[in-house]
Formats: structure tokens, sequence, C-alpha cells
């Protein structure tokens, strides 16, 4: 797959997203919605995986934006739309805060201490019993942004994966690319090349922390509801994980592409098999590392080279 | 003017001492050869100048200043460069891309700047085709993006750690030519680890020999090529 089609399939995705809410009803709107939030985490989480850092932390974030959105809305009368840029800011804070101390950790020592971060949110939201309502959760009771009404929802939802996708492509064109590309191949001699590599790998698990984190809150602003068992959800880290896997990692197009497809078989999983979907995942992720490890893209883009070598033979002949 | 020197540096691998009260020191334009038998300490000696590994003891200095415990990104941006033993071309980026590294982060120049700087430098190295996959190029191609990289710098001292291994005679009298021209030109310290000892003669204005981990001889090629110790060195090497 070259540039020009990778575009054509981002173009496309697009398109289609942005005139959907002239004729679908509601069930699809939400349908949509949900496969755009887990797109856009599947973008995030590739981000940082272009530094060769694999986060198994998506769960945790969404969760700790979730819970700044709703708390401070329903602790601190924030307003809506303030809410869910708060969840941002205060994710991104935090990961800034921990950054510090975890991204001197490298591969499986950095994956474990993201799940355990994560899971250390979750016991501390779910033990603060007073301030976030404990296990059973917190309710908005003055009710949804935009009154649940599923168009505007719809377009929220739609400026969170924006936000992902503009952060993406804004790594794929500046001096993330080189800086992440670098540290991914080899760190020696990245840092030989003058590339700071804690403070390009600390800016990346901001940003990508920050935007987790507001999808989290996009979230709870769109279901007017947290529970720790329902915001830290072990889907927000596996679906995700698993649609940049299918889609083919390190670039834009493959989570959206993983994403679309995915996404759609998930929601028809979620109705089939409401308990079981995560194994389907969780199989999928395996079967994908095992048998196409660079994912569609990379069987598109094997496809499309040995095309061109055949033209190159025939024009030898 | 001296631009690097090493007082009695030193490191300890557990018991194993690798580089052993090693001072030296290297001017502006020389070519300085880094001799001595494998696990000499050579490649570890360019780890601690470079900033890789950090010294168990003694002291660096580069243009008076002191540093010993400067993190190795920091040395790249103040004119240190290195190409590796083993080599790794970053994958995912082109050849041009590749040489672009260091323009960007260690000179921070724009990405439009550093392409055309690396352009520069790879023409003046002789490659072409800059759009290719690193994994495509011959080794002699490797060998000349790994000393345009570390060029990319913009370097004051260079160090190579035996970029000749694995040519041909041919090529190798085609990159000793390079590296000739481009220490001439920019009047850089180079310090070379080569184990073809033909190369050492015709590159080098002066070597230092390392033998476990000890300097145990400096000067001339010529003179130490003929030191008793230095002989023995090898020859017990061999045996
Ligand atoms: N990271 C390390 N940990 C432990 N021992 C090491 C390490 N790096 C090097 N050594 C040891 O230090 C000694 C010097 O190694 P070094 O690679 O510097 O030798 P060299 O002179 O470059 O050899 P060669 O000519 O084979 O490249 C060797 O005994 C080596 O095994
Ligand atoms: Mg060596």
């Amino acid at each position: 797959m070259n540039r020009s089609t990778s575009r054509i399939i981002t173009m496309a995705a697009i398109a289609i997203m942005m005139v959907l809410p002239a004729f679908a009803g509601d069930y699809p709107l939400q349908v949509a919605r949900n496969v755009m939030m887990y797109m856009a985490l599947a973008i995030t989480w590739d981000m940082l995986l272009r530094s060769g850092q694999i986060s198994f932390g998506l769960a945790g974030l969404v969760g700790l934006g979730s819970y700044a959105t709703i708390l401070a809305v329903v602790r601190g009368g924030m307003p809506d739309w303030l809410s869910i840029l708060f969840a941002g800011l205060f994710s991104g804070l935090v990961a800034f805060g921990i950054g510090f101390f975890i991204l001197r950790l490298r591969h499986t020592y950095f994956s474990i201490v993201t799940l355990a971060l994560g899971e250390i949110f979750r016991i501390i939201i779910h033990n603060l019993h007073d301030f976030t309502g404990g296990p059973e959760g917190i309710v908005i009771q003055q009710g949804v942004m935009f009154g649940g009404k599923s168009g505007p929802l719809y377009w929220l939802t739609l400026a969170g994966l924006g936000v992902a996708l503009a952060a993406s492509y804004w790594f794929e064109k500046s001096k993330f690319h080189f800086a992440l590309t670098a540290i991914r191949n080899n760190e020696v001699s990245a840092k030989t090349s003058g590339v700071n590599i804690f403070r390009w790998l600390l800016a990346t698990f901001v940003i990508t922390s920050a935007i987790q984190g507001m999808i989290g809150g996009i979230f709870v602003q769109s279901y007017g509801f947290a529970s720790p068992d329902s915001v830290f959800s072990a889907d927000f880290t596996l679906l995700p994980m698993a649609m940049a896997l299918l889609g083919g990692i390190h670039s834009t197009v493959g989570p959206i592409l993983g994403g679309i497809l995915l996404g759609l078989v998930s929601e028809w999983l979620k109705l089939q098999i409401p308990y079981g979907h995560l194994v389907v995942y969780g199989l999928m992720i395996i079967v994908v590392i095992l048998f196409m490890p660079s994912g569609l893209l990379g069987i598109a883009r094997k496809a499309g080279s040995r095309k061109s070598t055949d033209e190159n033979q025939r024009r030898a002949v | 003017m001296s631009k690097l020197t090493t007082t009695d540096l030193t490191r300890r691998f557990m018991g194993l001492v690798a580089v052993n009260k090693v001072s030296f020191s290297m001017d502006e334009g020389e070519i300085l050869g880094i001799i001595g038998p494998n696990g000499a300490g050579k490649t570890t000696f360019i780890n601690l100048v470079s900033g890789i590994i950090m010294p168990t003891e003694g002291k660096i200095e580069y243009k008076g200043r002191d540093i010993t415990y400067m993190p190795a990104h920091e040395r790249a941006r103040i004119g240190i460069a290195r190409t590796y033993q083993l080599i790794h071309p970053l994958e995912n980026l082109s050849l041009l891309e590749n040489v672009m590294v260091g323009s960007i982060f260690a000179r921070g120049k724009s990405l439009k700047a550093a392409r055309k700087q690396a352009e520069k430098l790879c023409a003046e190295l002789g490659l072409e085709n800059l759009d290719r996959d690193p994994s495509r190029l011959t080794i002699l191609e490797v060998k000349r993006m790994e000393i345009a990289k570390a060029l990319s710098n913009e370097p004051e001292v260079l160090f190579l750690d035996e970029v000749m291994a694995g040519l041909n005679a041919d090529e190798t009298k085609d990159l000793i030519a390079t590296v000739q021209k481009i220490a001439k030109e920019r009047k850089l310290a180079v310090g070379v680890v080569e184990h073809v000892m033909g190369v050492i003669r015709e590159l080098t204005h002066r070597v230092i020999v390392l033998e476990a981990g000890e300097l145990i001889a400096e000067g001339p090629y010529e003179e130490v090529s003929k030191n008793t110790r230095v002989i023995e060195a090898y020859l017990g090497g061999a045996a």
C-alpha cells in the first residue's frame, strides 16, 4: 500500500463519518460513536507504540478521564464541554507525573506497570466511596450533554476522533516521526544522533494519555454514568490494541482500517455473545501477532511490492 | 589544540577491567589509530568517550570542559560523533532520512534544512538513490551511510569503530580516501579502530595501542609496530 492509497482510505473514512448523521438513525449513530471512540484509542495507542513502548494502560487512562469529567461536573459544577477538556488536562498531568518514573522502564516491565497503574486508579476510585460513589458508580443528575440527542453526541465523538487523527498525522509529519522511529530501532544509536530519548517519550506519553483521558470524558458525557467496572473495562484496552494490530501498526491509516472492520464486528459480537466478546479480541490479537504481524497494511504492502517486482522483471526481459 | 583528553579513564564490568587508567589526547585535524587485539577494550573506550556507558573512574574533557558524566545525546550536540562496529540502520526510514537524524536532533535543524543537509552529505559521500530502504544497500554503501549519519551531527571529533571491516581491497582504498578527505576539509579529530594494519599505516598520523584495557604504547605507526610489547600483545592474542 502506498501513500496515496493510505490517504484515499483516510479521506474516504472521514467523508463517510461526516455524512453519516444525515441519513443514519439513532442506533447506527450510537454504533458509529462507539467505533469512533475505540478508533481514537487505537490511534493514540499506536502513537506510543511507534517508540517501541507497548502500553496496557488504555483502560486506566479512559477510566481516569471518565472520573475526572464526571466528578468535575457532579462535585465541582463544571460546565459539560469544559469537563471534557478537563479530563484531557488532568490525564495529561497524571501521565507527566508518572512518566518520570515509568518511562525509564522498557519492554515487559513498562507494559506490566501501565497495566498495574490502571488497576491502581480503579481501586482508588472504587474505595473513595464518599467522593466517587464507590463500586455503584456515579450518575450525572442534571443529565448528559445535549440532552442525550444522538446527532450532537455523534459530532462530539467525531471531534474527539478528529483530535486523535490530527495528533497522529502531526506525529507522522514532524520530528516526532524521526525521534520515535529512531528510538524504536535502536536507543543507543538514537542517543548518538542527539535524540533526548526520555524527553520524546515523555512528550508522547503525555499527549497520548491526554487524548485517551479526553475520550473517557466524552464517553461519560455521552452516557451520563461512570462506575469502576464500566469505565475501566478491559474492552478499552483490548479492542483498540486488536484494531491497531489488525489494520497495521506504526501508522495512522492502520488503526483506521482495523477500527472500521473490528469496530463493526465488535458491535455485532457484543449482541451475539455479551460475555464472550473479549475472548474473541484476545484470540484475534494472538492470531494477528502470530500470522500477520504487520497487519492488513503489511499484506497490502507485500502484494504491492510483489506486483512492482514483477513489473521490473518484465521490464528487464 | 587538544580537542579531547582522558585522564586515568577506567571502566570495570564486574571483575573485568575493560579499560584501565587510559590517558590520552586527540588534536584538531589528527587521525588517531586505536589498535589492540580482540577484547582489548577499544570499543569500550569509544563507548566511554561518546557517553554510551559511564566510567568507573577517571575524567574526560572536551575542549577543556569536563564531560565525564554528560549524557550521550548532549555529547552529540557539542560535537562528538561515532559509528558502530555492529551497524543498525534505522528501518522504516529511507537512506536520506537515516542521514537526517543527526541534523534534526544534534543540530536542532528543521526537517527541511535537515533534508538539504543530508542531501549534501550523501552527495559528498557518493551515495545515490536516496529514497532506498537501507536494507537494499551494498556493504560499502552502508558504511558510507554510517559515516554520513555521524557527520550529520556536524562533529569536531569522530570515532570510526571498524568501518572498513568486511570490505575488499578496492573498497577499503576507496573508503580510506573518503575518510582522509572529510577529516581534512572539516579539520576533524578522527579516532579509527581497525584490525587491518595496512589501513592503520596509511590512514593515521599516530596510534595508541590497548591491551587488556591498558594503554601500552603510543606514537607513529612505524615506531609502535616495532615496539616489542606491542608485538608480544598481538602474538599473545594470536597464540
Ligand atoms: N557491557 C559489557 N558487559 C560486560 N563485559 C563487557 C561489556 N562490554 C565489553 N565487555 C568486555 O570488555 C572487554 C573489552 O571489550 P571491547 O568490546 O571493548 O573490546 P574490543 O577491543 O573492541 O574488541 P574487538 O576487537 O573484538 O571489537 C571484553 O572482554 C568484553 O567481553
Ligand atoms: Mg570492538
